[in-house]
């Protein structure tokens, strides 16, 4: 009896063993991201972000964030973010002891706080999803790809980046022979263009419609530097506006009260009415989020078949 | 007199110049041949006219404010961008857009220029409480002064997640120069005639307060006109076009170099030649990377700081 039950139990306990191993390696998750590689030890539970886009795709793929930027929440988020989520510092500079006193489990960080990668690293599994301006559809979906993956949540990640595919072709088709167009930024008073390198390139290189400049090279902030004879010479079909005084917290109005003047109001754009404001939060401040470039491709619809 | 005509003829060449410089076609032909109605005409007459007139507006009265400010702190190295003047100005300038910003751009010009004569007075009284009065210190106290302003001004900014706006305000910039935005300039145009009417005085007290009361004038009169007219001239460009740097130090300087110190005969030279110098600036600022332009702020730092370091060794080098 004792000699038949000590094998079996022995078999049993490594078998077990075993089987305890190749769960936990099962559980590692391997991140390849911009600045690296991120071995996860398993499903993160509590997750930071210093990325409102980061905060856009993890809130549309329903997973919980425990700490956010402290600043600068886009109003079409606002509602999302959870009432006792930590303030974890600045876009730009992060609150790390905050971070680190924190006991979470993953950090990301995207665009303005990519910097703080480095730092951030040393202190707990951090992800930089920060992504190229000029393939901004590619990287949200493999943005959404890859949080999908770290939170199990494939099929969801899948079901958006269709959702977003769709709209995507939808908004192209109306586009399509409706004339050319410039992405204007407009900031205190001056104007600048924002170029196919830029956080709104998608809706040269993605929608198809093609820019009343060429050599647009800027993709800085404020864009290339220009004055309303510009305008008026490029004579676009379109103008799509990002605000960015309201981008930042000014009040609205201000880039409309700005083009409404002798020069503009000579323009194609102007005559026929064809100027689209765009969200200027989503545009300006989280760029690579899946809800808020749901909602310019919805601004840009509506403006197209307005 | 015969240097002042050339002066005077170059800079009317420069202001033609800019009016048929830009990204319309706008040429005395195209002018002719069209209809008034016509695109030439409707572009030199809403942008091309009032961006120049503001280019010299504006070109003068900080060259006469730098002037007048080097004058009443008697040292060379003084001008409101390195007095803290233009840091105050912007400074009224949020604090009246986030108290009321419904109000018009006059109103907003005269808070902004209030807060610019309170900040140059605190400079002077400051200078007053400085015992050695070294040529480079004051500058320096200025600068220094400017520098805590601009921190009190970037942490509101901040705080009202105003800073691009706050950037984007203070970069001179004519490019948004319409007809229709610029006419408050025109008071920094008064401002300079006034300086020229009182100029003597200025030249007087240039020369210290003991020599000044002597001569029967009243020195803190004079001190206050000077403070009003920098301020004015500070507010009033910070608001239709944003900072200029340097200009106000090396046009009074350059002039100073070549037909001395008397201010009756200095004033119209270095309203001129500060008019020619941002003309010619901002015609280089837009041919440059033509359709697109560089901010004037940006043309005129590049050039003026080199003009700045050439002026600043060439007095050490004579005093040592």
């Amino acid at each position: 009896m004792k000699f038949t039950r000590t094998p079996a139990l022995l078999a049993a306990l490594v078998a077990g063993a075993l089987a305890m191993t190749s769960l936990t390696q099962a559980q590692e998750i391997v991140v390849t991201h911009a600045q690296g590689e991120t071995t996860l030890p398993g499903v993160p539970t509590k997750v930071l972000t210093s990325d409102w886009a980061a905060f856009d795709n993890l809130h549309a793929l329903g997973v919980p964030v425990a700490g956010v930027p402290a600043s600068n929440a886009p109003s079409y988020l606002q509602g999302f973010v959870a009432a006792d989520a930590l303030q974890i510092g600045s876009l730009f500079e992060p609150d790390f002891e905050g971070i680190a006193a924190s006991g979470s489990d993953l950090y990301i960080v995207g665009a303005r706080s990519r910097e703080a990668y480095a730092t951030a690293k040393d202190i707990l599994p951090t992800i930089d999803l920060s992504i190229d301006n000029a393939d901004i559809i590619a990287g949200i979906e493999g943005n959404l790809t890859k949080l999908g993956e770290v939170f199990g949540l494939q099929d969801k990640a899948a079901e958006l980046n269709a959702a977003l595919d769709a709209k995507v072709a939808e908004v192209k088709a109306a586009a399509e022979g409706k004339g050319k167009a410039l992405i204007l930024v407009t900031n205190a008073g001056n104007l600048g263009v924002y170029g196919p390198d830029s956080r709104v390139a998608w809706i040269h290189n993605q929608l198809g419609i093609p820019s009343a400049m060429e050599n647009v090279k800027d993709g800085d902030h404020g864009g290339d530097s220009v004055s309303f004879e510009f305008l008026l010479e490029a004579n676009p079909d379109w103008l799509f506006v990002v605000d960015r005084d309201a981008g930042t917290g000014e009040s609205t109005g201000a880039a409309a009260a700005l083009l409404d003047n002798e020069l503009v109001n000579q323009t194609t754009a102007a005559k026929e009415g064809h100027i689209v404001y765009l969200d200027p939060q989503a545009s300006y401040i989280t760029m690579h989020g899946y809800s808020g470039v749901m909602l310019l491709l919805d601004q840009v619809l509506a403006g197209l078949n307005g | 007199m015969r240097l002042l005509i050339l002066a005077i003829v170059v800079t009317i060449t420069l202001a033609v110049t800019s009016l048929f410089v830009g990204v319309s076609d706008v040429s005395l032909g195209a002018l002719l041949s069209s209809h008034p109605d016509d695109r030439p005409m409707q572009v030199l007459l809403i942008s091309r006219i009032p961006r120049t007139l503001a280019i010299i507006l504006s070109g003068s009265a900080m060259a006469v404010a730098g002037l007048v400010m080097q004058m009443i702190v008697r040292n060379r190295f003084v001008e409101p961008t390195t007095a803290g003047t233009t840091e105050s100005a912007s400074l009224g300038f949020l604090v009246i857009t986030l108290l009321a910003p419904g109000w018009p751009l006059m109103g907003k010009m005269l808070v902004s220029a209030a807060f610019a004569l309170a900040g140059t007075a605190l400079f002077l009284r400051i200078l007053r409480a400085v015992p050695l009065r070294d040529a480079m210190l004051v500058p320096l106290v200025g600068i220094m002064l400017g520098g805590i302003v601009g921190a009190a001004t970037s942490f509101i900014a901040y705080r009202y997640e105003l800073l691009p706006s706050l950037l984007a305000w203070t970069m001179g910039d004519f490019s948004g120069i319409l007809r229709g935005n610029y006419e408050l300039l025109w008071i920094g145009l008064a401002c300079g005639v006034l300086a020229y009417i009182a100029a003597d005085r200025f030249t007087v007290a240039g020369m210290g307060k003991d020599f000044t009361t002597n001569l029967g004038l009243n020195y803190q009169r004079v001190m206050v006109l000077g403070l009003v007219i920098v301020s004015l001239v500070s507010a009033v460009v910070l608001v239709s076009a944003g900072s200029i740097p340097f200009l106000g130090l090396i046009i009074p300087n350059l002039v100073s170099l070549m037909v001395g110190d008397n201010m009756r005969r200095t004033v119209p030279w270095v309203a001129v030649m500060g008019a020619g110098f941002v003309l010619a600036c901002d015609i280089l600022g837009r041919v440059v990377r033509a359709p697109y332009e560089i901010p004037i702020s940006v043309v005129v730092g590049v050039i003026g700081s080199a003009i700045f370091l050439y002026l600043l060794l060439r007095t050490r080098r004579h005093a040592a």
